[in-house]
């Protein structure tokens, strides 16, 4: 299982969540689901994100 | 999706406890700092101690930090940011959950929770769920009106993450419940031990349905420590034919522990998302070593929104010294949580743990599954009556089942009892969380 493949991936996301969120702020029904996504997206930071530099795949 | 798949998370769950424990170190390290940054309750306390964010980098100095009880959350709520206090650490915009714990040691304390902390909520119990073998083709059924407590609510927001048809069985009695178990052909479910064993009693004495051809094939038990004692687990898996396992969580705490499908006799610590510590109930020294009892301070090392840093649980809990077949690298807990610091007690200078009776009691064939515990003191003697019903059938067996429960609970309790014999159906039933133990010293 490669972890930094599968973070490299993640942290794109998280990448663009932030922007869809920047151009939501006139937008409530972007804004908001883009909020929800952010905390599904944070989920996958607890379980992958986080144990990146654990298993020797930081680089 | 690989159905066959062991584990809800493959590498956390299997990582090797050196590993684990630089995660631990790196996630307190990140939820204390936030803590201290965003609560003015937290921050008042631990510059009280002279503990800052620079000062964690062992375990050791984890130990520093000190521990929050409920009574000081207590304290502060109703307080602003109405309704919580200054341990709330984000706007009261970002706070989507309310719940509060269910009183049973005094005032209820308020919970808030954001989005994020909500989706960790259900992100705790898929570990749970999937470890006890819940996969998508599961249709799960929640006998249990949600409410104002957090129970059940995260197993059913888990269950539909990981796949499954979760039926709400909220505002219906426990005859329709279990009409709709039959009808939509269930799978699975969730509640207190004390209402998987009433809805088998109310299957079978008033719908003249045997529980075990309903499809139940597991069950989730939550609130109280049944599905952990040995007998009453007995009793649930032969009544309904199903695998019955434990989980332990908490309003202030989450999700942090579950029995896996090994059912080892112990639940696996959660220690990826939580850190838990076992301190000794008169010293408070830490106790690493398995097979001593002692309290459990624990962190949730994600939960933002109203954090929760070494919380005085008052749990009692023991390490098992042995390492799960399962594969997982999480401790276990040795038979589950064992009781609560508040609720052993001395009677006649011997420590009784309520748990101890409910396991002998469900352990003697011929007494129903409901019982009373009263201790109350007549001068300076403390008494023990414990009330048991019989069985339809087993009346004329009064005398050996005395001579039993005498001898077993001298046994497993070091204590004399005085046994009442009750007709079946006259103890109080109990829908949620059972109050079998009353201590009639303390009024």
């Amino acid at each position: 299982m490669n972890i930094k493949e599968i973070d490299d991936q993640i942290q794109v996301m998280i990448s663009t969540a932030d922007e869809l969120k920047r151009l939501g702020e006139d937008f409530p029904a972007l804004y908001r689901n883009v909020a929800r996504i952010q905390a599904s997206l944070k989920m996958l930071e607890l379980n992958i994100s986080d144990i990146r530099e654990l298993t020797g795949e930081s680089n | 999706m690989n159905t066959e798949q062991k584990y809800w998370n493959p590498v956390l769950e299997t990582l090797p406890r050196e590993k684990l424990h630089s995660l631990q170190l790196k996630k307190f390290r990140r939820i204390f700092t936030w803590t201290y940054e965003n609560s003015r309750f937290h921050r008042k306390l631990y510059d009280e101690a002279g503990v800052t964010p620079e000062d964690i980098r062992s375990f050791e100095d984890i130990r520093r930090v000190p521990k929050v009880e409920k009574s000081m959350m207590r304290d502060i709520q109703r307080k602003d940011p109405f309704p919580y206090g200054d341990a709330l650490c984000v706007p009261l915009e970002e706070v989507s959950e309310f719940r509060q714990t269910s009183g049973t040691t005094g005032q209820p304390v308020y919970q808030a929770d954001t989005w994020q902390d909500w989706e960790w909520w259900a992100e705790n119990w898929c570990y749970i769920l999937w470890a006890q073998g819940y996969r998508p083709s599961d249709r799960v059924f929640l006998p249990f009106g949600y409410n104002i407590f957090v129970a059940f609510w995260a197993a059913h927001y888990a269950a539909e993450k990981l796949g499954c048809e979760v039926v709400p069985g909220g505002v219906l009695d426990t005859q329709a419940r279990i009409l709709k178990i039959e009808e939509l052909r269930a799978t699975a479910m969730m509640a207190t031990p004390t209402y998987i064993l009433g809805m088998a009693d109310t299957a079978r004495t008033k719908m003249n349905i045997d529980p075990t051809q309903l499809g139940i094939r597991r069950i989730t038990c939550a609130g109280e420590p049944g599905a952990s004692i040995p007998s009453t687990k007995k009793r649930m898996e032969s009544a309904w034919n199903a695998k019955v396992f434990d989980h332990a969580g908490a309003t202030e705490i989450g999700a942090w522990s579950y029995e896996c499908g090994h059912q080892p006799g112990g639940m696996h610590v959660n220690e990826a998302m939580f850190l838990v510590e076992i301190e000794d109930m008169e010293t408070g020294e830490s106790i690493e070593e398995p097979g001593r009892k002692g309290k459990m301070v624990i962190t949730a090392l994600d939960r933002i929104g109203q954090p929760c840093v070494r919380f005085d649980a008052k749990d009692v809990i023991e390490w098992d010294p042995e390492p799960c077949p399962c594969g997982r690298t999480f401790r276990l807990i040795k038979g589950g949580v064992q009781g609560r610091a508040d609720d052993i007690t001395k009677v006649k200078g011997v420590l009784l743990s309520p748990a101890a009776i409910e396991e002998v009691v469900r352990d003697v064939e011929g007494l129903g599954d409901e019982y009373e515990v009263l201790v109350d003191r007549l001068g300076d003697i403390d008494r023990i009556k414990l009330k048991v019903e019989l069985i339809p059938g087993a009346e004329d067996q009064v005398k050996s089942i005395e001579a039993i429960l005498k001898d077993q609970l001298r046994l497993k309790t070091n204590l004399g009892y005085r046994i009442d014999f009750y007709d079946y159906g006259k103890l109080p039933r109990y829908e949620v969380k059972a109050k079998r133990f009353k201590d009639l010293r303390k009024k």
